[in-house]
């Protein structure tokens, strides 16, 4: 067992302990931290198959931007113990039946999958996934709708600023 | 290329120009004055003068229709501004920030006329719309403008949602983000590409049928068009819907469309139900801005007639079209934001006491109807025609025509409503200058429904 291997089996042992803890963490506050911890584990994972830019930006905008909108979510609902809605017996069985039905669709997936079988991931090869290489497509091949999106996003931060100002002219009502 | 960036830039500077100062003559003169540079950078770029030029990598693609189609989007903006401009400041405080996003949304409108990938489609169609979400949310104390704000925005986000889908699958079975196919040689069989390009291809017609609001797809049109500010609604209702139906033509005349033979069938029933849906509800409004609403989509159903027949004549005939409801709807949106009452009862003597508003309206009104010696009238006869020269489609032109009859009847109650009813309509104040312009702009509309040649030609020379 070399290194990699080590990491490989300690990340997902860690994904998959977060994932369970997501689910069975009373508190709504402490699964959405064991849910950054479970996308830490899976950004891990990206590194590993060499795709620097995949684990950074699933780091900036899952664990970072939507878990802080989680939170902020949370926080606005005041959930606690006496809002807990009494959940009874058949939603549960439909909840089980439905995840269930989920993952035999993965699991036949991965088994109908021959392309894959017995093959082991490419760790550390391939340049794909590099920062580099997108950045080189991004400001040659693709440089006009780069610097087009600008126009997208200021007209997006316009309106923010529109939207979220004070009018003037509700002040003096 | 011209007319992206300068429109993005004039967006910046109106931005800045909110800093300077607070008057808000002065920043509607600016917007104005960019605007005029704005047309003349498009049409230098028409008539090769002065072209900057980018290496866009095949992305875009500028025909003389798409310079076109945008020289009739600035020049019919330009129109809006110059006849509701000063109307901006009654919605909300940010006038400078709400003309910067009029000149946003026209860079998406240039993008949109001169696409070459299924990645500046969608590039084009959000900085279109994004802009959009906002100016319907501008009156922020009416609880109907937050509400057309907030549909607009889930709505939107949902189509675009579906468009990245119908993306995606094409780019799975084409490797690429363009729109020209490897064409099959006429003699040879289709090739067969599964399930996937057809499904995508669904998926597109659905997101664009949504933008341009035909029906099964135009639930959110009357509500957003109503609850929005009615200064903006003008704007939304003309040159953003015309746009969204340059570039749902442009993905139409690729070759992807024509593979299937499907659209034989789903084209014609989608256009008699967006005609129908239009027409049928717009009888039974009684407030003249959900009737212009509920009219732009039965408008709707005739421009599609371009996507049905597909030539030379119907290339013509949308950009006729677009000119023709875009000049007119502008025109009475910016009488009825005037109006006190929206309704067909503020309309009541208009005639007696501002006879020249009551004149121009009907004008548009004609236009908007179909009625001849307007430009409304060749609009639609080039849409019929096109229709007839190439699927010698006469059913579908007799439905059409039936349905145009049926909107005769809700134009002219607001004539009726006008002239021979008695009432007192109250109205803002009025100054010269407006009056003026509401002439000069029904001139127009009159002058391309003598001669409508007269904008043709410039596809062609």
């Amino acid at each position: 067992m070399n290194l990699i291997q080590i990491i490989f089996w300690f990340l997902s042992s860690f994904a998959v302990i977060s994932a369970i803890m997501v689910l069975v963490s009373k508190s709504p506050v402490h699964s959405v931290l064991w849910l950054i911890a479970v996308f830490f584990a899976i950004s891990g994972h990206y590194i590993l198959l060499n795709a620097q830019f995949l684990a950074i930006v699933n780091l900036i905008v899952y664990a970072g931007a939507i878990m802080v909108l989680f939170l902020f979510v949370i926080m606005m609902m005041n959930l606690n113990k006496d809002t807990d809605p009494q959940k009874n017996i058949w939603i549960k069985l439909a909840g089980a039946v439905s995840g269930g039905c989920l993952l035999m669709v993965l699991v036949s997936l991965v088994k109908q999958a021959t392309e894959i079988n017995g093959k082991e991931a490419m760790l550390g090869k391939g340049d794909i996934g590099l920062i580099g290489t997108l950045g080189k497509v991004l400001f040659t091949d693709f440089v006009v709708p780069f610097e087009i999106s600008s126009v997208l996003f200021l007209s997006a931060m316009v309106g923010a600023v529109v939207i979220g100002k004070k009018d003037s002219k509700l002040e003096n009502n | 290329m011209n007319s992206i960036i300068v429109s993005a830039l004039l967006g910046v500077v109106m931005m800045f120009s909110g800093i300077f100062t607070t008057n808000k003559t002065a920043i509607k003169n600016v917007a104005i004055a960019g605007l005029l540079i704005l047309l003349f950078a498009n049409i230098a770029d028409t008539y090769g003068w002065y072209k900057i030029t980018v290496d866009a990598k095949g992305m875009l693609e500028f025909t003389r229709f798409g310079l076109l189609f945008n020289s009739i989007a600035i020049f019919s903006t330009l129109i809006y501004v110059i006849l509701s401009g000063s109307d901006f400041a009654k919605v909300g405080t940010y006038v400078a920030e709400y003309f910067a996003l009029i000149f946003f949304v026209l860079c998406g409108v240039s993008i949109l006329s001169c696409y070459n990938t299924l990645l500046m489609l969608f590039l084009g169609v959000e900085i279109m719309t994004i802009p959009l979400y906002i100016l319907a949310g501008t009156d922020k104390k009416n609880l109907k403008s937050n509400e057309a704000s907030l549909k607009y925005f889930l709505m939107g986000a949902f189509s675009t949602g579906i468009m990245l889908m119908g993306i995606a699958l094409i780019y799975g079975v084409n490797g690429n983000f363009g729109i020209a196919f490897d064409i099959p040689a006429p003699t040879s069989p289709i090739p067969n590409y599964g399930i996937l390009l057809p499904l995508g291809l669904l998926f597109m017609f659905v997101s664009m049928s949504f933008k341009v609001s035909a029906a099964p797809f135009h639930f959110w049109t009357p509500d957003v068009y109503d609850g929005t500010p009615a200064v903006f609604t003008s704007f939304m209702a003309t040159v953003v819907k015309a746009a969204g139906f340059i570039a749902f033509i442009k993905l139409f005349q690729t070759h992807y469309f024509q593979l299937l033979a499907s659209w034989k069938i789903i084209l014609p029933l989608v256009i008699i139900l967006t005609l129908f849906i239009g027409n049928i509800t717009a009888v039974f409004q009684q407030s003249v801005k959900r009737m212009l609403a509920y009219s732009s989509i039965a408008q709707a159903g005739f421009m599609l007639f371009a996507l049905y027949s597909n030539n030379d004549l119907s290339n013509e005939g949308i950009l006729l079209y677009a000119a023709a409801y875009s000049f007119a709807t502008i025109g009475i949106f910016s009488v009825l934001v005037k109006m006190k009452d929206y309704t067909f009862e503020g309309f009541n003597g208009l005639a007696k006491t501002q006879p020249v508003l009551a004149a121009t309206t009907t004008v548009f009104l004609l236009s908007l109807a179909g009625i001849p010696l307007t430009a409304g009238f060749f609009a639609k006869y080039f849409m019929l025609s096109s229709a007839i020269k190439q699927h010698n489609g006469f059913f579908m032109v007799i439905i059409a025509v039936l349905f145009a009859a049926v909107s005769v009847y809700y134009y002219f109650r607001v004539i009726q409503a006008m002239y021979f009813k008695q009432g007192d309509a109250e109205t803002t104040e009025i100054n010269g200058r407006f009056k003026l312009g509401l002439v000069l702009l029904a001139a127009l509309i009159i002058l391309l429904g003598v001669m409508p040649n007269m904008l043709l030609q410039y596809l062609y020379f």
